[in-house]
């Protein structure tokens, strides 16, 4: 078991955890903040067991979660706007807390790996992931009205 | 030790599905549905097999959320004209 593994498995614990705890308590404001934190948690770890096991075709899996996970918080956040208008789901330190995880899970991976393609691919990675979570949480948070209702 | 990964998850996992039977609401049983699709992925991940666990993330974390949700909406918006005309 190496550091990365090591990293993956805190990463997987407690963000797992904090999403199991939000997902099935509270308010369906707060349930559908913890899906969206769903996401920004499990994409990292999924960066950081690719780098651990060796095996860079991994990063494709946290590729197609970083561009599919905001589509699912998307597709909460306009069918359940009735009851999300009423509280306003808006968690902006959760936010941008789960957007630095990501961005320094990347930036380590990004020493690890060296220049080249691989590092470009992170890149992207990255910026889908940190873009991704931004907009789902300000879709969220009611910061698109002009398309809601209907 | 390096199968505390694969406990972490298998761990999670569990207490996923359980939450996702225990819960009442269709719509809040398919947000913690959503987040089983994605800690599912995980799992196979852990267990070598990211092909599986590729069509696992497209299913579980944008597709079958979807389908439950505007299930659920076309249903409440059946019955609604029903309880106005009582």
């Amino acid at each position: 078991m190496n550091g990365w593994i090591l990293a993956a498995t805190v990463a997987l614990g407690g963000g797992g955890a904090a999403v199991l705890w939000g997902v099935t308590t509270g308010p369906p404001a707060r349930r559908v903040i913890a899906q969206n934190l769903a996401t920004s948690a499990v994409c990292p770890a999924l960066l950081l067991l690719s780098q651990g096991y060796g095996r860079p075709a991994y990063v494709d899996l946290a590729l197609l979660l970083a561009l599919l996970g905001p589509v699912g918080t998307l597709v909460f956040a306009r069918l359940l706007c009735d009851d999300l208008s009423e509280e306003g789901a808006s968690a902006w330190a959760l936010t941008w807390t789960a957007a630095g995880l990501g961005a320094a899970a990347v930036v380590a991976l990004c020493v690890a790996v060296g220049p080249g393609r691989a590092m470009v691919k992170l890149l992207v990675v990255g910026a889908l992931l940190i873009s991704g979570n931004v907009i789902a949480s300000r879709a969220l948070a009611g910061g698109f009205r002009g398309v809601r209702g209907g | 030790m390096s199968d505390a990964v694969i406990v972490v998850v298998l761990l999670l996992v569990a207490a996923c599905a359980t939450a996702a039977v225990v819960q009442r609401d269709p719509a809040r049983q398919a947000l913690v549905l959503s987040v089983l699709g994605v800690l599912l992925a995980a799992l196979f991940t852990v267990l070598q097999a990211p092909d599986v666990g590729l069509s696992q993330l497209a299913v579980g974390s944008a597709l079958t959320p979807l389908l439950i949700m505007l299930c659920v909406r076309k249903i409440r918006r059946r019955g609604r004209p029903k309880e106005d005309a009582r």
